[in-house]
């Protein structure tokens, strides 16, 4: 392969396999925030089930029994938001925070005697056809090609079928949605649980994947990064795969110049970059009226408005 | 009556003995560690709590606490709440940026011990100690140019300070004097001593550049893993990060801290150290005093993986001659372990990576000299922050 070709296959290979978790969290935080629920606990979330799915394949020796049980475990802790934000109606910055803290905590804690462990059996990587012709796309960790395929489904679910409506109608009025039969509980609790799970498989892919092995903080953050990439994406799964690859592709250029540029500046980028194209994006988001969703952290209560 | 006096004067003295004993038995001090990672990071806070454990089982007098995960900025808070709430008496403090903090802490209670690691402010009532790993690196080194085959050795580092600087120079020291023109491609992280994320991408983007053994200071067995999913050799570093990857991990960097903490506690114990003549009251320990060990585990100072290829590849050493690189290692860490100090690698001539000559001919670098290096030597290729001119 040529120079350019290996370059090319490098940084894309990079790109696809870091972003993974920023991209899953992502499309959690989306469908969860379109339905009307602000979720800021995904960090925790990530934490949660990082810890869970290795601690499950610690025992069981299964990787995949891992990753079940990460999803199931973050998607039902997920639940205690939508029960404080839905049923309750709290505040929902607060009960997020607070589901955050606790995912943090709880992983911290139980996860203490599996710090410095090692896996017998990690996530295997795989060879599709047709796409491993690529440059970049050579062999992947199964995540890299789920997290790519399901963001282009989960924007054909959003915005052209009768789900997609329901959940975005919910997100915008949902008085009008329970006066049409809706029922508005159900889709904020099932967006809310689905974007827990999908935290909890990002956690799972950091530490039966990307870098198997489990310890406090290893999530870095990037549940925080998923919040702003939302925000960034305009609550739609194409662009928030755009923000994914485009912070992982800054993130691994901030290593691959360093010898060229200052590393300060190459490491502002990721974050700055995305800023910069915010704010250039925001103007025409602007003009063409694409926006929060209306009712994003408002709590609906029958009646009262 | 003479008899009585002195039986009176016996049972006295008895009593006293036994109250002045029972005195002592009752003497307990406490001591409380703020660690700058969480102790499960694999790397310098775990060694450090490993330490902590060792020394509270052992004196039976020392009863220990500790804080982990505490942000450098944070640092004052913890130790009045170690001081005020959990009553210690010292406080041991490990991490560089913990320095400032420290020592106003220790202005404000200065009949409370302080020990910080790594740092260089004293005070009546601070002392400082480090385990340096210069020599260690070194030997990682010349292990590192006898197995690269692209002459290419790849540094992961978490901040361009002058420890890391000295590790690393060492390390291309090491590498050239097996193999004179192997380099060492650097990246940094800058974002914190415990970043798996960024030392993973860090990692693949020096095999991307064409490295094929790597080393690295974050507090991690990321590089590690990374190099063995590439099928190449890597060095651990803090601690025994064999198991992680068996087949690939070469050598590595070791340490003990109890080797230090035992000595302080006792001598604090023994009313050598008090609140008042800490102020030189420096442990710069190394290879000689048992603190750092060469090993990809403990007892292993190489991988008996690489055992062949590093007796099969000869070299023509400037001081031993014709030799292989396996007994090349093992005799120059005798040389270091050598009450004497009998070698340096930082042993004149070298010359910094723009030509200036740094350390004379026959001029061994002092502690000082070591603890705030900048310059990068000859084969370091990346970006330097602070490189003097």
């Amino acid at each position: 392969m040529s120079t350019i070709g290996f370059w090319i296959s490098g940084v894309v290979g990079r790109t696809l396999a870091y972003s993974v978790p920023l991209l899953l969290s992502t499309l959690g935080e989306i469908y969860a925030e379109r339905s009307g629920i602000l979720n800021l606990g995904v960090e925790g979330l990530m934490s949660l089930g990082a810890f869970s799915a290795f601690a499950t394949a610690f025992f069981s020796g299964n990787p995949w029994l891992g990753v079940v049980v990460s999803g199931v475990v973050a998607g039902c802790a997920s639940l205690v938001h939508a029960f404080c934000s839905v049923t309750l109606r709290t505040n929902q910055v607060v009960s997020g925070l607070a589901l955050g803290m606790l995912g943090m905590g709880i992983s911290g804690v139980l996860g203490r005697d599996f710090e410095g462990k090692v896996l017998a059996t990690t996530l295997p990587v795989f060879r599709l056809p047709f796409l491993s012709a690529l440059p970049g796309f050579e062999k992947h960790n199964v995540f890299v090609y789920v997290s790519l395929g399901l963001a282009v489904i989960l924007w054909f679910v959003l915005f052209h079928t009768r789900w997609g409506i329901v959940i975005r109608s919910v997100g915008e009025n949902p008085a009008a949605c329970d006066a049409m039969g809706i029922n508005v509980t159900l889709v904020r609790y099932s967006c809310v649980f689905f974007g827990g799970v999908l935290a909890g498989l990002s956690g799972a892919y950091l530490s039966l994947g990307y870098r198997p092995s489990w310890s406090y903080g290893m999530t870095a953050g990037m549940g925080w990064l998923a919040i702003a990439l939302t925000i960034f994406a305009f609550w739609n799964p194409l662009w928030g795969m755009v923000g994914a690859y485009l912070f992982g592709v800054l993130y691994h250029f901030s290593f691959r110049f360093q010898a060229r540029v200052s590393p300060e500046l190459l490491n502002t980028l990721p974050y700055l970059f995305p800023l910069v194209a915010l704010s250039f994006v925001s103007r025409l988001a602007a003009r063409r009226r694409v926006g929060p969703p209306a009712s994003l952290g408002v709590p609906y209560q029958r009646g009262s408005s | 009556m003479k008899r009585f006096t002195v039986g009176v004067l016996l049972v006295f003295l008895l009593c006293f003995g036994f109250v002045a004993l029972g005195n002592a038995q009752e003497t307990k001090i406490k001591a409380g560690f703020i660690y700058v990672g969480p102790i499960g990071d694999f790397g310098w806070s775990y060694a450090h709590d490993q330490a902590r454990r060792i020394v509270d089982d052992t004196y039976p007098w020392l009863e220990t606490v500790y804080v982990e995960a505490v942000p450098e900025g944070e640092v004052e808070g913890v130790i009045d709440r170690l001081i005020n709430q959990e009553g210690v008496d010292i406080v041991v403090t490990t991490s560089f940026g913990f320095m400032d903090g420290t020592l106003s802490a220790a202005q404000r209670y200065p009949d409370k011990i302080f020990f910080h690691c790594s740092g260089f402010k004293r005070a009546p009532n601070m002392a400082t100690y480090m385990a340096d790993f210069h020599q260690v690196y070194y030997l990682n080194g010349v292990i590192a140019g006898a197995l690269t085959k692209t002459g290419k050795l790849g540094y992961v580092g978490a901040f361009p300070i002058p420890e890391l600087k000295r590790h690393i120079n060492a390390f291309a020291l090491g590498a050239r004097r097996v193999n004179p023109n192997a380099q060492v491609l650097v990246r940094w992280l800058q974002t914190s001593w415990y970043d798996p994320a960024g030392a993973k991408e860090a990692a693949e983007s020096l095999i991307a550049e064409g490295v094929d053994v790597l080393a690295f200071t974050e507090d991690s067995p990321t590089v590690v893993q990374v190099a063995a999913e590439h099928g190449l050799p890597s060095f651990g570093h803090y601690s025994p990060m064999y198991k992680f990857a068996p087949n690939f991990v070469a050598s590595g960097q070791l340490v003990h801290w109890e080797a230090i903490y035992f000595d302080f506690f006792a001598k604090v114990y023994a009313g050598l150290y008090t609140p008042k003549n800490l102020e030189n009251v420096d442990y710069w320990w190394l290879l000689r005093e048992g603190a750092v060990e060469l090993g990809a585990d403990f007892g292993m100072p190489i991988n008996p993986v690489f055992e062949d290829q590093l007796k099969s590849t000869m070299v023509n050493d400037p001081i031993y001659g014709e030799i292989s690189v396996y007994d090349l290692v093992f005799a120059l860490l005798k040389a270091m372990a050598d009450p004497e100090y009998a070698f340096s690698p930082f042993t004149g001539p070298i010359r910094d990576r723009k030509g200036n000559l740094r350390v004379p001919e026959g001029v061994r670098l002092t502690m000082d000299e070591l603890i705030t290096m900048e310059w990068a030597a000859e084969g370091v290729v990346g970006a330097w922050p602070g490189e003097p001119e």
